[in-house]
């Protein structure tokens, strides 16, 4: 899928919501680097793709009306077998047609596990005023709870990715504590300049969560990956 | 927008002939007062025969149309009531008028008929190409041709400080405020409900004005925030920026809505705005005020590392942490100024690691001078700070008027031929008066004073920041 072909798709649904799939095929193509995932439309099909994929793999729903897919049961992780994978298949279906009946279910995303890393978050929202934002911090409790994120208007200079990474107060974490080894920064950086870049090329997008980026020591990858239209197409 | 808005702005700012339309005598006449002492031909429209009068009073002459003044009109200020602004703004387009200040509120800050009206008004400006400033605002200050937009400002000087702001009040205090600090302004705009110029079109005016060399910016809310920040990447590389922000709380934010009808982007945001940009935040009109006065007084630098002197042993810890807290280094000097220090600093109680304690032992210049000169050729050292005891000082003054002033004298001269930025920390503590006095013999030969070591490390924080961000490569 082309993002042309991905957003064409979903206008012509009059859909603000793209799935996961379209969601990663979209950043892919803007060269944000994601997670290889790939739809199941049955628990066979889901079966073949995990053992193409290889083990451990997620499996999660694929709807244009489920925004947040663990609350409603649509998440599995770390499936090692044909069985378990074959099993979170027909759960995750169930689970989804019990809490919310009415969504357009496509199927189910296989993806491979990503080893473990740091985990990031980037994000692009639209201010009133200042128009598409991109932010950055550090996962889990460090932005929820601590608010530890930085923001730049769009469009990034290599010197703004480069400040709004070391600007969060969680930056020494990215540098390698306890002997954990350093992340790949510049990575993250590039994942930031592709998310401005996408955003000024596709001012349709109103917002788009990359949660987690997880950052290795070589690289970063996007596991999951939201992405939400404008209602209707700015001019 | 405008079409050809500098060449317009331009002919707004230095206007051969201004009329006044609506002043009267229950507001004092403000408008016509304030601009006695313009330097340009000054009329006023009133068609109240109750008001004219009070207005010939004055010495202005009054005409009861605009299209009754024999000669072209550069600038209009417009202070009629709402439903009679729409006429005027007619005659203004008739007249071809440089511009228009619309004093008259009631706009978009009130109801939905004011939001109706400021568009149509908004509109019909655009259209014509007029250059409309408000509704809801003080207009345009001149301090050089005496125009002014309240009787408390100054005439007959220009400096290098340009201000925009949505409010007037804050004009007022920001160009007051720096008079008062040694910075005169150049030229001052306070633009409220923005209903066809807004911030980004003065401050790209000012940008490319060759007077201003540091402009102050108080806004509530930008209409086309993409615009602001494109320009505000554009000018803060060539002149300093620096913003204040107004509704930076949830209670802050509702009472700009309904004073210039401004929306709020969060604090984060326009800090970002000023980080990306390289402009320089302000919180308070303190904040504006001592920022200004880094711009403009003290040398470039991008240098953290700060030599200081103070007049006693818990100055010297105090004034070091205020520089530490805002991230500058007080390192040790080098061997050499250690060992030069060594041959005459014999000051019982003084110390002199960095700070510098000299324990008020100025018998003459010579102690001061053979200081700030190690400080100044010490390798380790990037700017240099002093605190000048005003107590001390002011007791000198009396024994001995010569050497204090000679003191000040050497001051200056060090601050103009040393390299390094040079600023003043002066406590007033009891002596307000004397230290007025002090302070305006030194910033009016152009050398920075702060009330306290925090500002002072503050200020000079913010201009090691701006100059760092513009040297920073993209």
């Amino acid at each position: 899928m082309s993002q042309t072909s991905v957003l064409d798709a979903a206008r012509s649904e009059k859909r603000t919501l793209l799935t996961e799939v379209e969601s990663k095929a979209l950043l892919r193509e803007a060269g944000v680097p994601v997670v290889d995932t790939r739809l199941a439309r049955t628990r066979e099909e889901a079966a073949a793709l995990a053992k193409q994929t290889g083990y451990p793999v997620a499996l999660k729903i694929v709807s244009p009306d489920i925004a947040h897919k663990s609350d409603v049961g649509g998440v599995k992780l770390n499936l090692r077998t044909e069985k378990q994978v074959a099993k979170a298949f027909d759960d995750i279906m169930k689970a989804v047609q019990s809490r919310q009946p009415n969504a357009r279910v496509q199927g189910v995303a296989v993806q491979t596990m990503a080893r473990p890393g740091v985990e990031v978050i980037v994000g692009l929202s639209k201010d009133a005023q200042f128009g598409p934002v991109v932010m950055f911090g550090l996962g889990g409790i460090f932005v929820e709870v601590l608010k530890d994120v930085s923001f730049r208007i769009v469009p990034l200079l290599r010197r703004d990715a480069r400040e709004m990474v070391r600007e969060i107060k969680g930056f020494p974490v990215l540098q390698g504590v306890r002997g954990q080894e350093a992340v790949d920064i510049a990575a993250l950086e590039d994942i930031l300049l592709k998310v401005s870049e996408l955003a000024e090329r596709h001012p349709e997008v109103r917002e788009l969560d990359l949660n987690p980026v997880i950052a290795y020591k070589d690289g970063a990858v996007a596991v999951d990956a939201r992405v939400v239209l404008e209602g209707e197409t700015p001019s | 927008m405008i079409p050809d808005l500098t060449r317009k702005l331009d002919r707004v700012f230095n206007p051969k002939v201004i009329a006044v339309v609506g002043d009267k005598k229950a507001n004092g006449y403000s408008w016509l007062k304030s601009l006695i002492h313009f330097t340009g031909k000054l009329y006023s429209v009133q068609i109240d025969e109750n008001e004219i009068p009070g207005i010939v009073e004055l010495g202005v002459t009054n005409v009861k149309s605009l299209m009754d003044i024999p000669e072209p009109v550069d600038f209009v200020v417009c202070a009629v009531p709402r439903k009679v602004l729409p006429r005027v703004l007619e005659d203004c387009i008739r007249k071809e008028v440089g511009g228009v200040t619309a004093f008259t509120s009631g706009f978009a800050e009130t109801d939905e008929e004011g939001k109706r009206l400021q568009q149509q008004i908004a509109e019909r400006a655009t259209a014509a190409g007029l250059p409309l400033i408000g509704p809801n605002c003080m207009g345009i200050f001149r301090p050089k041709l005496g125009i002014r937009h309240g009787v408390d400002q100054y005439y007959g000087e220009t400096g290098p400080v340009g201000v925009v702001a949505q409010s007037g009040g804050q004009a007022t205090f920001i160009t007051t405020g720096a008079r008062a600090n040694g910075l005169r302004a150049s030229k001052s705009v306070s633009f409220g409900n923005a209903a066809v110029l807004e911030a980004a079109d003065f401050l790209e005016y000012l940008g490319q004005d060759e007077e201003t060399k540091a402009i102050a910016m108080y806004i509530e809310g930008v209409r086309d925030g993409r615009r602001f920040f494109r320009t505000l990447r554009q000018v803060a590389p060539r002149k300093p920026v620096i913003i204040w922000r107004g509704g930076q709380t949830e209670d802050g934010a509702r009472a700009a809505r309904s004073h210039t009808g401004s929306l709020a982007s969060s604090m984060a945001i326009w800090d970002a705005v000023a980080r990306q940009c390289g402009a320089i935040r302000a919180d308070t009109l303190d904040d504006v005020l001592d920022y200004l006065k880094a711009m403009v007084f003290i040398k470039p630098s991008t240098g953290d590392r700060v030599g200081l002197i103070s007049m006693s042993g818990g100055q010297a810890v105090v004034t070091a942490d205020a520089f530490a807290r805002a991230g500058l280094r007080v390192p040790a000097l080098t061997e050499r100024s250690y060992t030069e220090l060594a041959g005459f600093f014999n000051v019982i109680g003084g110390s002199y690691r960095n700070p510098l304690d000299v324990s008020w032992n100025f018998d003459s210049t010579d102690l001061a001078q053979r200081l700030l000169t190690i400080l100044q050729n010490d390798e380790n050292i990037d700017a240099v700070s002093m605190e000048l005891g005003v107590g001390a000082m002011q007791r000198r003054w009396r024994r001995d008027p010569a050497f204090a002033e000679g003191l000040l004298d050497y001051l200056v001269r060090y601050k103009e031929e040393s390299p390094k930025p040079f600023f003043i920390t002066l406590f007033p503590g009891k002596w307000e008066a004397e230290a007025l006095e002090i302070r305006e013999k030194l910033q009016e030969r152009g050398l920075a004073t702060y009330p306290s070591f925090q500002r002072s490390a503050n200020a000079y924080r913010r201009l090691v920041d701006y100059h760092r961000a513009h040297a920073r490569e993209a």
